[in-house]
């Protein structure tokens, strides 16, 4: 038994219960398993909860596979793959147009997969998102320019349906070159596995999560006890954005970023105070739901079993702005990496180091990120037709490009061994630096389409008391 | 792959280890990126490190972390190459 926590240290020893034995010898046995997962169900399906997050009916089923896979290991394999592509089917539109777009998928990416194992050299092996994004837009373009009915509808419902897990397969077409190849069930199991609520692809692959599986029923124990905790911190989480929201927006009246855009627009601007409130709350606010929603699926992942790291880790810590893209959106980052900048940095600029870092570092924050939100919201060249819908980007593409080369000058600033300071004040100073930057650039990141790259533009302005 | 190479990656990524403020010992078969270790800008320091000393050419597609994950994994990719 662990001793009892000392004077001074009783909160960390509190909070660090998956280190006690007692507890994890608990949650090994039968009582303490249905214990673990009676309380999920319940802190899920709390209604504050459910009005912000999942419905119960998917909480219970995802809960179920979530146990099954955990406890049950001889048949994660045919557990993963049955539950993924069921709850998939479960949360379509009641539609036959849309199962069959699912069922469509389904096979283009078994054979996909199957394809690029047999043919390692051809381009889908090689480049499979280069190759997997040219026909996704090259289907676009063209639904885009037929009449509607028929044919162009079940393009577009192909599209809307496959767009959640494209970055999933090509993690499993990457895979098949992997000298450790996962099985097919378990591959096609996690082509968007059923506890991931994302087009990103929380835990990456197969691979990925087969190297974080727990083996043993000590570290399964273990790694449920940090999924309780961090679901525990999703809520809490949860709840302190719902209350900052009631008191910053609803209580004190400061606008949100849009509501104070619309007004300079409108010319009868807020002052500046109250628009940098604003900008700073919503910012806030933002970050506070994509840490709620990250930890909510790696918590869920870890009751399967697998202990995977967390989605956002202490990103006010961030001393430098390359340290905040690996901290604030982990999951989102190694897919840009994996898939833009460790090609780009391969390929091109070998006897420049610092234009090989910028020109990787550009192709993955500026243009993969950009590629992988336009390509997420493929739906709108549906009602907006090709042009609208690439013209209703600018603003997004400025940010992608802005923030793609401010972490290109804080990974050059790196090579060139550049070291933030350790002091307090220097940790102020960084903080300052690094949160100032996001704040500031979040005013152009908001993905509405509804304020033009040069509106937005002249609302900075007038923060800074221009115009 | 000569024993005093085999060294010297031995201490090129000690080194990076210890650029990214870990002191903590490195075995020639432990998994260095994909537990985490390093990141991504370790990891093409790294490539970097093995263009410019042995001429392995990494353009030709189909790179894999796993290549590179580990002393022994990068002896063995140097003498695969040779």
């Amino acid at each position: 038994m662990t001793n009892p926590p000392q004077p001074g240290r009783s909160l960390r020893s509190w909070l660090a219960i998956d280190e006690r034995e007692g507890v994890v010898r608990f949650a090994q046995s039968a009582a303490g398993r249905i214990a673990i997962f009676a309380f999920v169900l319940a802190l899920l399906c709390l209604p504050q909860v459910v009005k912000r997050l999942d419905p119960p009916w998917w909480v219970a089923c995802t809960l179920i596979g979530l146990a099954a896979h955990a406890y049950l290991p001889r048949f994660r394999g045919p557990i993963l793959f049955a539950f993924t592509w069921a709850i998939a089917t479960l949360s379509l539109p009641a539609s036959p147009m849309a199962y069959a777009s699912l069922g469509v998928f389904f096979v283009l990416s078994w054979c996909a997969i199957v394809y690029a194992r047999g043919c390692p050299g051809h381009l889908v092996a090689r480049r499979p998102v280069v190759t997997l994004l040219a026909i996704q837009l090259a289907l676009a373009c063209v639904a885009s320019m037929l009449p509607g009915g028929g044919i162009t509808d079940s393009v577009w419902s192909f599209l809307l349906v496959s767009v959640g897990g494209y970055w999933f397969l090509a993690y499993a077409i990457v895979d098949q070159r992997s000298r450790d190849r996962s099985p097919d069930l378990f591959q096609m199991g996690v082509v968007r596995p059923f506890w991931v609520t994302s087009s990103t692809p929380i835990g990456k692959g197969a691979a990925f999560l087969r190297r974080h599986l727990s083996l043993t029923p000590h570290d399964l124990a273990v790694t449920q006890i940090k999924g309780v905790k961090l679901l525990i911190w999703a809520v809490v989480l949860l709840g302190t954005n719902a209350a900052l929201y009631r008191v910053v927006i609803l209580e004190l009246g400061i606008p949100t970023t849009h509501d104070a855009l619309a007004a300079f627009l409108e010319g009868t601007p807020y002052p500046i105070l109250i628009g940098w409130s604003a900008v700073i709350f919503s910012t806030v606010h933002t970050s506070l739901a994509v840490a709620v929603w990250g930890h909510k699926i790696i918590g869920l992942a870890r009751l399967a079993g697998f202990r995977l790291p967390r989605n956002m880790y202490r990103p006010l810590e961030s001393r430098t702005l390359a340290e905040f893209w690996n901290r604030f959106y982990f999951y989102f980052k190694e897919m840009l990496v994996d898939f833009f900048y460790i090609p780009a940095f391969l390929s091109a600029f070998k006897k420049s180091p610092r234009l090989r870092i910028l020109f990787s570092t550009l192709m993955a924050a500026g243009v993969g990120n950009a590629v992988f939100h336009f390509v997420r919201d493929i739906g709108l060249v549906q009602t907006m037709g090709m042009r609208d819908a690439i013209v209703s980007f600018n603003s997004y593409l400025f940010y992608s490009t802005v923030l793609g080369t401010g972490i290109a000058v804080s990974q050059m600033r790196r090579l060139s061994g550049f070291v933030p300071g350790s002091t307090p004040i220097a940790r102020i100073w960084s903080f300052i630096c690094v949160w100032s930057f996001v704040v500031c650039l979040n005013i152009f990141g908001d993905e509405s389409r509804v304020h033009t790259l040069f509106e937005r533009l002249a609302f900075m302005a007038s923060l800074f008391g221009a115009g | 792959m000569k024993p005093a190479d085999k060294s010297a990656v031995h201490d090129f990524l000690v080194g990076l280890l210890r650029q990214n403020r870990d002191q903590r010992p490195l075995a020639d078969n432990e998994p260095i990126f994909s537990s985490g270790r390093l990141d991504s800008f370790s990891l093409m320091q790294t490539v970097v490190h093995l263009e410019e000393t042995f001429g392995i050419d990494f353009s030709g597609g189909g790179f894999d972390m796993e290549l590179l994950d580990s002393v022994d994994d990068i002896e063995a990719l140097i003498d695969k190459k040779r």
